[in-house]
Formats: C-alpha cells, structure tokens, sequence
C-alpha cells in the first residue's frame, strides 16, 4: 500500500515536470504540443552522450558514486548540458516551424505540426542512438526501508528515487516563484491572458515565446533524465509518457502549474494502484481512464477556470 | 511646434483588401487633450490600434515627438514614449493591481520608469486594492488601473480609447478629471470617445472621423457649435440604416 503510493509519487514526478512544461507552452503559444514527450527522450540520450564527454574531458573513465545515489557527479553537469541542448532543440523547431505556422493563427496547423515534428524527433532519436537502451550508470542501489513491512505493507525506496521526488518539487516551486515575482514571470502570465495588450504594455512577445520553449523543454529535459536515471534511457521514453502528460495537464486545469503538478501526481498514483488491482500490462491504459473520466466529469479540470 | 503625435494619410485594416483607413490623420500637439470623435465603426479605435502597431499600416506615418514610428513593433512603441490604452480589456486580469504595474514599469528604461507610489497618490483607490486580482475590479477602477499601467512608463503621448465606456455619468466626471490632471502634469491626450458632450468638454480639439477619414477638425468649442457634427453622425447612421 505504502509502495504503491511511493512508486506512485516517484512516476509522477517526472509526469508532473513534463505536464508543467506542456501546460506552460499551451498557455502562451495557445496549441498542444505533442513534441513535449519527445523533449524528455532527447534530454534523456543528449544527458547520456554529455555524460560520456564530461567523463572524458575530466578523464574519471568510470563515474565514482556520488553519497547514497548511483550516479556520479559527472550527470549533474551533463544534464545541465543537456538541458540547454534540448532547449536548443525546442528553439530550432519553433524558428524553423512553429513559428511560421502561428502568423496563420490556426491551432489545429500547429497541433499537427507538433505531431510531425514530435515524429521526426524520435526517429532522429532512434537513428543516432539506436534502439537499445542505455543507463546513465550500471551501479546497483540497495532501497532503504523507510517503514517496516508490519506497517501497511511497508515502503523501500531507492535515494535516486527520493531525490526525483526532490528535484521535481524544488524545480515546480522555483517555477512558481519566477512566474510569481519576476518581469519574465510576470510577463509570461500577462501574455498568457492577453497577447494583444502584454504587447502594448511592452512585453516583447516574441521574446516571451522564446523563454516559453527553453523553460518547457528544460523541464522536459530534466524528467527525463530523472526517468533515465530511475529507469532507461530508450527511444519511446518520452513517447509512452505522452498520454500521462496530457492526462495530468488537462487534469488539473490546462494552464495551472500546480494543478499540472497535482495531476501529475495523480496520475503516477492511479498508474501504480492500476498494477495489483487490474495487472501490470493495463499500466498503460489508466492514464487513458483518467484523461476519459476528467473530460466527462470536469472538462476544465481541477484549477481551471475558462470554460 | 513639433506635434507630440501626428498621424497623416493612415490607410490600414484587419484584411489586405478590406480598407477601414482610408488616409486617416490627426495631430496632438504638446499640452493638449484631442478628442476623436465619430460614429459607431468609423474607424476610432482601429486607428488608435493601428498607432499603436496592434492593426496593419498600409500607408501613411505615425510619427512621435517628430520621429517616424510606422511599422515599429508595438513593445518597442512603448520604449519611444507611446502609451496605449485599448477600448476592451485593458488591464491583465490574471495579474493582482500591483503586479499589473509593476510589469509595466519594470518593461521601460529606468530613466521612463515612475514610481508605484505616483500612480497610487494619483489614484488613490487603486492604493486600497494592491493584491486584489485586476479583473475583479470595479469598471470604473479597472479604467484607472489602464490608464496607471499606461502612465508608469512616463509616456510622452498617452492614446485612450473610450475610457468612460460602461462607467456611470458620476464616475465619468471622476475618470476625465483625472485625465485633465495627466494633460496638466504635461502628458498629451488624444481620447477616443463616444460621451461626445463630456469629451468635447473635457478636450482642447476634437477630430470627427467618419469611414476611416477624418471630417470634421478644430477646437473643442467650436466643432461643439458646428452643425455638421450632428450631421456627420446622423449621417452615418443613416446611410447604416
Ligand atoms: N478585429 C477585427 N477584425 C475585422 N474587422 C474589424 C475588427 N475590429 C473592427 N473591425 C471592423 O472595423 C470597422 C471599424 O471598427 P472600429 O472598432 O475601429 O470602430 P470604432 O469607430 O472604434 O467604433 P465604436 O465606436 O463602436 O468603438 C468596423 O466595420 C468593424 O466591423
Ligand atoms: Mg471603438
């Protein structure tokens, strides 16, 4: 029981970072974008490849376990690496693509358009990377035991696995802050409710779609190297954490950060009951329940507001 | 005299091919309050948008303080001292009072920025309201709120359109008191009106624009006293009707 809630928690957030970014380029570039997913595999592999390069640039070769987890320190500058990478990425496909698409205005374009990129990005994945998967670090980590099986089951979990549940919520509170009492943040919400004066008002639009993308896919890019780091790095990583994404952004309210947050969480948690109480192989379909029950139950989700 | 903000020959629209201007022009000069005045889609507020690079120009020049601004992106217009104040939904709703203010002043050079604490002497209901979101303002203190947001970037011409709309006669006497405080403080005004007593009360000139041009131009007073005001609005709604 309590296992459960703790798997849960851990899948959820990486669903959490990854919906924070869908829910932020949705609501000030005004599309769904299905490349999101892809973010998080191209983060996931570009933090494999930066890893590889910062081993040999400081000549360790193997990577010496940093404290309790199983990595070295050597990921944390490969993911920050990567992550700039992967805004580069988001950055590049706006300009060549996105951004033609919005001076039409129509969002389905660019709905579709997501979906091709999203396409292209992962073959491109496949092709350089191939399809085997690969690990950030081939340590084995002991679980501790938090709580003593007598006790609801009991709980283990692995430090890599607590410091996902970490990272993510420090990563959403530090979201919140900027967006909260920043000029960008400030400036991204007021573009959020009203392109047309933020412009008047001398938001350079343009500029705030830019930090748009770098912020999402930096997120992206983060969760997935925390989905790596906790699981594989393969080529459908990202993929198969598309619906979960979508479910959680649209639970909690498309364009709310926590509500993202809160229905990434969620959906990590019916993810993990789904396992004792229908099998493993339905895991895949909750999110799919989910998203079906939001949409009848309440459209707007639990922090929307517009109808 | 250089004109703090003149417009000559604007031609622009929301479709290429579908002309709402058709070589539209006025001029604010240093000091004053202009009132543009016209009937029901004659074209007010797509000039003042078009001035303020939300509305395409064709042809024509806007220029500010005698530099040519036409075509500038609109963010950009704000830099150079244009200050815009839309008919509709003009304050972020989203945002509480402070934050609204404070957006607007941290997006202008520091020598433009102006203190929170002017707007808040200047409108001293909007003091009481700081954390409240702008959107659950009352109509009458949402117009402050636009025209605060519009100010704390010290504009050197302050674009208004229809900032009495939906307000009571009482609060209308309140708003345009206030603007007259903004012209005397040195801030012209061109004001987009549909309250064309009040406004022509309130202004120094009035400009009547009718499809897109304008028709009618002189002193406040005097186009008051023109019959061809009445005409001109009559007019256009009878060729409407
Ligand atoms: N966003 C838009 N897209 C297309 N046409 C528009 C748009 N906004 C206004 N128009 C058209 O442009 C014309 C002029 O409208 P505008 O809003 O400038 O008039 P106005 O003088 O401000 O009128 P009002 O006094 O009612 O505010 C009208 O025919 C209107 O239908
Ligand atoms: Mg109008």
């Amino acid at each position: 029981m309590l296992q459960l809630v703790a798997d849960g928690l851990v899948v959820g957030s990486v669903i959490a970072l990854g919906a924070v970014g869908l829910t932020l380029t949705y609501s000030i570039l005004r599309f769904a974008n299905f490349g999101q997913g892809e973010f998080m595999t191209w983060g996931a592999y570009l933090a494999v490849s930066a890893l590889a390069l910062v081993l040999a640039v400081t000549g360790a070769g193997v990577m010496e376990p940093l404290g309790p987890f199983s990595f070295g320190w050597q990921l944390i500058p490969a993911m920050a690496l990567a992550a700039v990478l992967t805004a580069a990425i988001a950055l590049a496909v706006d300009w060549a693509l996105f951004r033609r698409l919005r001076r039409q205005g129509n969002a389905i374009t660019l709905v579709i358009a997501s979906f091709g990129a999203a396409l292209a990005l992962r073959n491109l994945v496949q092709f350089l990377y191939g399809t085997l998967p690969e690990y950030y670090t081939r340590e084995i980590q002991i679980a501790i035991r938090l709580v003593p099986r007598d006790v609801l089951g009991g709980l283990r979990i692995t430090p890599d696995q607590m410091l996902v549940i970490g990272l993510s919520l420090l990563l959403v509170v530090a979201l919140h802050v900027m967006l909260a009492r920043t000029t960008l943040g400030r400036a991204m919400r007021a573009t959020a409710m009203n392109p047309a004066l933020a412009r008047v008002a001398g938001v350079d639009v343009d500029g705030v779609v830019r930090a748009t993308w770098v912020i999402g896919a930096m997120l992206a890019a983060v969760a997935g190297v925390m989905a790596g780091v906790v699981g594989q790095v393969r080529p459908m990583l990202g993929f198969d954490l598309l619906l979960p994404l979508f479910a959680a952004a649209i639970l909690g309210g498309i364009g709310s950060v926590w509500g993202a947050v809160l229905g990434g969480y969620i959906v990590g948690l019916a993810e993990s009951f789904s396992v004792p109480l229908f099998g493993a192989e339905y895991r895949a379909a909750t999110a799919f329940l989910v998203l079906i029950g939001i949409l009848l139950l309440r459209p707007t989700g639990i922090f929307g507001e517009r109808a | 005299m250089t004109p703090a903000l003149e417009f000559s020959g604007i031609e622009g629209g929301y479709e290429p091919g579908l002309p709402i201007l058709r070589g539209a022009g006025a001029r604010v000069m240093p000091g004053e309050i202009v009132t543009l005045l016209g009937p029901n889609g004659a074209g007010k507020s797509t000039l003042v948008k078009a001035a303020a690079g939300l509305v395409p120009v064709w042809a024509g020049r806007v220029t500010l303080g005698g530099r040519d601004i036409t075509g500038m992106p609109a963010h950009r217009m704000v830099h150079e001292g244009l200050g815009f104040v839309p008919q509709t939904e003009n304050v972020f709703a989203n945002l509480s009072v402070l934050d609204n203010l404070k957006l607007a002043a941290a997006l202008v050079a520091k020598r433009r920025r102006r203190e929170l604490a002017e707007m808040f002497a200047l409108f001293p209901d909007l003091d009481r309201q700081r954390g409240l979101a702008a959107g659950r303002l009352s109509g009458g203190q949402r117009q402050m709120l636009a025209v605060a947001r519009a100010l704390v970037a010290s504009p050197s011409v302050l674009m208004l359109d229809e900032p009495s709309a939906g307000l009571s006669p009482k609060l209308v006497g309140v708003v345009f008191d206030r603007l007259r405080a903004v012209r005397d403080a040195g801030v012209p005004i061109l004001l987009v009106e549909q309250n064309v007593k009040a406004a022509l009360a309130l202004a120094d000139r009035a400009v009547v624009l009718v499809e897109g041009r304008e028709r009618l131009e002189g002193a406040a007073r005097e186009v008051a006293a023109d019959p061809r005001l009445k005409a001109l609005y009559f007019g256009a709604h009878e060729e409407a009707a």
